[in-house]
């Protein structure tokens, strides 16, 4: 496994494990697949457990702008980009 | 903030009807019928001589607090009149698992059980036990009407919680109360039906007290199945059915009711609020709908509807005086009944209810929903009958509940749905995720996202009481993830003998520490789930007197799939079991069944 996908692997688990989401595996989310909303269904409450989760793992901040937040949350691949850039 | 306004209904105040009425048992009197059932049948002066026999055990014991549970109403009847002559006082249990009955039981001067039911209390007397002595007449014994007779335990409340304690006094206005409204619609040989228990307030006063004191003879058992209920109920001159709207959803459904229509003269529901569905079959079939009481432990009851009557307004109690209070305008009750709230002084305590309620100019009110079923949600509100509404809506659910709680930051709506044949073939077809994001989709056209709900059961039927109640704690049982049961694989039956292939399921919670690298199956965790497949074999739970031969010669591990076997003798007295692969025996041994040996008369 290449860093990324072992990197977007442990997102698929962060994201189960920090919003006790049931029934689903990590191999079953779909990298590319909407997080929000659609695809998985995430709501705005999820996204604030998710950022806090994210804070405390990787020491990553999400900042406040919508239009980057919509981009970063994206899907787990985007997700995965922004982590690998940002942490510490 | 304007003032809230009182109310009162119902005119006519209550003349007395008094409990210890039905001891007159002159020679006339003396054979008037109390009880029924069972192939039996109580007359009063049986009744007083049991009375007058167990009060002066009562009394050569000590009187003082007695544990009571009793499965036969006369048997519950003969225990309160001989605890109110000896000056005693009742604990009433809410059910008989050994837990509730231990808790209950710390303290009392012994208990009041049927002869089968094990307990560990220091004494303990069988109500119909029979007992030497004639009666005597009730001369003489002044009975205190305001001291405690009764104290009731609602159910499934773990940890010290104070029993709701009911006087004599309490208990005789309550029935007056209902001799008033609904007297004129039973006549005296009415006889009365029930599918609640009389362990809890709403059973003890509408199928024990009332009849007992207006001289109307009662069941002694519970009738839960319409097939052995509604016979017995057309065979009477003349009836009447205490229930709850779950039994009688099931009562009501086809035509069957309808066999009772010439006798059946009222029909009680209480517990849960009565859906307009079922109250309008009642009333097709027997010409009018249930009398619906609201009330509770607390309180005792506070207002009556019945829908082909009234609609939907409720009728206050004579005795009751309602206000709209606070700014969820919540229900407010002042009366003589009520046991918990703030006392007035005059023999009044005003108490205020969960539920919301809209008053009218004639003293009526409508009910609105309970205040602790709307919640707020990442700020936005919901209000949890809307959403169960909705979900009902959809063709593939056919009843809905909903509970909060949290398991993260906030909390969240967890959705238990009974589903309907279309949805069970879904549920067969497709993941328990698809379906309940399904239903949540379907709520998003009228929900905010948050409040969606994001876990989901399926569940063959919601998880009521005996008193018909939902209580949250049991829809958050639902949920807890902790695994306790094996994974079924296949299994055969015969009616002697039931085969169980399992496996250990590996997150098994009794895993944890035993042990740490090791995880064994603990033995006690076998022998639960023997007793299980064995009250799947004799259709209730068995009733281990003793278990011999016991051996665990091999350890089960998780993630192994194992044989379960058991086997009942041919004088049923007997279990034989064992649980056992291809290669190894892991528990084997003997159960006898029955009451327990250490019983004292």
């Amino acid at each position: 496994m290449g860093t990324t996908e072992a990197l977007e692997q442990e997102l698929k688990e962060l994201i189960i494990d920090a919003l006790a989401l049931e029934d689903i595996t990590p191999g079953e989310i779909d990298s590319e697949a909407a997080l929000f909303v659609e695809g998985l269904g995430l709501d705005s409450i999820d996204a604030l457990e998710l950022a806090m989760a994210l804070e405390e793992r990787y020491e990553v901040k999400i900042g406040d702008d919508p239009e980057m937040n919509q981009r970063i949350f994206a899907s787990v691949r985007n997700l995965a980009a922004f982590v690998e850039e940002n942490r510490v | 903030m304007p003032p809230s306004s009182k109310r009162t209904a119902y005119k006519t105040r209550a003349a007395p009807v008094r409990i210890f009425g039905a001891l007159d048992a002159g020679e006339q009197a003396g054979r008037l019928p109390v009880a029924f059932g069972a192939g039996a049948a109580f007359d009063r002066a049986d009744l007083a001589q049991r009375v007058s026999a167990l009060a002066a055990a009562l009394a050569d014991a000590g009187s003082g607090r007695w544990l009571l549970y009793t499965e036969s109403s006369y048997a519950a009847a003969v225990s309160l009149l001989a605890l109110a002559r000896a000056r005693g006082t009742a604990i009433l249990a809410p059910n008989r698992q050994p837990e509730t009955l231990r808790r209950l039981g710390a303290g009392v001067t012994g208990a009041l059980l049927d002869a089968e039911i094990p307990c560990d209390a220091v004494r303990r007397l069988v109500p119909l036990a029979p007992r030497g002595g004639k009666a005597t007449r009730d001369a003489g014994m002044e009975l205190d009407r305001d001291a405690p007779l009764v104290e009731l335990h609602s159910s499934g409340t773990t940890g010290a919680r104070k029993g709701t304690v009911k006087t004599l006094r309490h208990l005789e206005d309550e029935i007056s109360a209902h001799e008033a409204i609904f007297g004129a619609l039973l006549p005296g040989d009415a006889r009365i039906f029930a599918t609640v228990p009389h362990q809890h307030i709403y059973g003890l006063l509408f199928r024990l007290l009332w009849p007992l004191a207006s001289g109307r003879p009662f069941s002694t058992e519970n009738l839960l199945h319409p097939q052995e209920l509604l016979p017995r109920m057309a065979e009477s001159p003349a009836s009447a059915l205490v229930s709850t709207p779950a039994h009688l959803r099931r009562v009501a459904a086809g035509t069957g009711l309808s066999s009772v229509r010439a006798t059946c003269r009222a029909v009680f529901s209480s517990g849960s609020p009565l859906d307009a569905e079922t109250a309008k079959r009642v009333a097709e079939q027997l010409g009018f709908a249930p009398h619906e009481i609201l009330g509770s432990t607390e309180t005792g009851g506070v207002a009556v509807r019945q829908r082909s009557a009234h609609g939907e307004s409720w009728l206050p109690f004579p005795h009751v005086e309602i206000e709209r209070s606070g700014p969820d305008g919540r229900l407010v009750v002042t009366s003589p009944c009520a046991s918990e709230g703030e006392s007035l002084g005059d023999g009044r305590r005003r108490y205020s209810m969960g539920d919301r309620i809209e008053c009218s100019a004639d003293g009526s009110f409508l009910l609105l929903g309970r205040a602790d079923r709307i919640v707020k949600i990442g700020g936005k509100r919901l209000s949890l009958p809307d959403m169960e509404r909705e979900l009902e809506v959809h063709a593939w659910v056919d009843q809905a509940a909903l509970v909060v709680f949290e398991h993260g930051s906030e909390p969240r709506v967890h959705g238990v749905i009974v589903p309907s044949a279309a949805g069970r073939a879904v549920l067969e077809a497709q993941e328990r995720r698809t379906v309940g994001a399904a239903l949540a989709e379907r709520l998003a056209g009228h929900f905010d996202r948050v409040l969606l709900p994001r876990r989901w059961r399926f569940v063959n039927e919601l998880p009521r009481d005996a008193q018909g109640k939902l209580p949250a704690a049991a829809l958050r049982a639902l949920f807890d993830d902790r695994v306790r049961d094996p994974i079924p694989v296949r299994e055969t039956r015969t009616p002697n003998c039931i085969e169980q292939r399992l496996e250990v399921p590996d997150e098994l919670a009794y895993l944890e520490g035993h042990f740490a690298g090791t995880p064994i199956v603990p033995g006690v965790v076998l022998l639960r789930w023997m007793r299980s497949a064995a009250a799947e074999l004799l259709g209730e739970a068995p009733r281990v007197r003793a278990i011999e031969a016991l051996k665990f010669p091999s350890v089960l591990r998780p993630g192994q799939r194992f044989d379960l076997r058991v086997e009942l003798a041919d004088d049923r007295t007997r279990l034989r079991f064992r649980a056992a692969d291809a290669e190894r025996t892991f528990a084997s041994g003997r159960c006898l069944l029955g009451p327990p040996e250490d019983e004292t008369p």
